[in-house]
């Protein structure tokens, strides 16, 4: 991207873990962490995202945030590729706990088990949540 | 170490902002090197310029001006964040007829492209407040 041509400390790639474990919509926040997401992509890092928790409800489809006159947040997910985030992680044990199977959600994921996310959670260099 | 800090809560409701300035007393007095603070979501009303706390009680905003004038603190509040709360940078607020002096001394206002530098170029990003 043209952004790290001017800076050159970005060519420093990290390893930068999402982690959203709180419904996406009802408050600015999610919308504003995906933020930092979408800008470490365009920095270049390695950008993995995590949904566990209440957080799983958020790939859903057919949200109607425009209810509430709130964003939408699915058109970000579609995005995401666009940004080249291609890791996106969905816990196992809170898919089962909400009940939910992979063909509900907007966009593909890939659902792995608490040990895997813990290894890694442990190989990156930054997680965040909020 | 290179440090750099983000907080994420507004002051005196959440004890974030007091953690947080422990944490950087505690960081500099053990020779280590705070890169830079960036307040971000509700953290952004720690740099609100007319915040006036009773005498006998601890003055979060000024603490931060503080850390800026006396340690050299990079203080930076995120633009967007703060627009949306109504914290206006003065040209800003000056284009669209806001208040021009929103933003305490020692802080300026910037975009998410200085947290991803700090997050980039630290060994450690610390987050304060959910």
């Amino acid at each position: 991207m043209t952004q790290t041509a001017i800076l050159p400390l970005a060519l420093k790639m990290k390893t930068l873990f999402f982690i959203i474990d709180k419904a996406l919509h009802g408050n600015v926040c999610a919308q504003e962490f995906l933020d930092i997401a979408l800008m470490a992509a365009a920095f270049d890092q390695k950008v993995v995202l995590l949904f566990e928790a209440d957080g799983v409800n958020a790939l859903l489809k057919n949200q109607q945030a425009e209810a509430l006159e709130l964003k939408n947040i699915t058109p970000i997910l579609n995005a995401l590729e666009l940004y080249d985030i291609k890791e996106v992680l969905v816990e196992k044990e809170s898919m089962q706990a909400w009940g939910l199977v992979e063909r509900q959600l907007a966009i593909a994921v890939k659902v792995v088990s608490r040990c895997e996310i813990q290894r890694q959670i442990n190989l990156a260099d930054h997680s965040f949540s909020f | 170490m290179k440090i750099s800090i983000q907080i994420n809560a507004s002051p005196y409701q959440h004890q974030a902002a007091d953690t947080a300035w422990h944490f950087i007393q505690a960081a500099m007095a053990g020779g280590h090197e705070v890169y830079r603070v960036f307040f971000y979501h509700d953290g952004i009303y720690n740099a609100a310029r007319d915040s006036r706390p009773p005498g006998d009680e601890r003055d979060i905003v000024k603490r931060w001006s503080e850390l800026n004038s006396n340690d050299g603190v990079d203080l930076v509040v995120c633009v967007s964040s703060a627009q949306r709360r109504g914290l206006l940078e003065q040209s800003v607020a000056k284009k669209v007829g806001g208040y021009e002096k929103a933003i305490a001394n020692g802080f300026r206002i910037a975009g998410l492209g200085l947290l991803m530098e700090a997050i980039i170029d630290s060994d450690r990003h610390i987050t304060f407040g959910a």
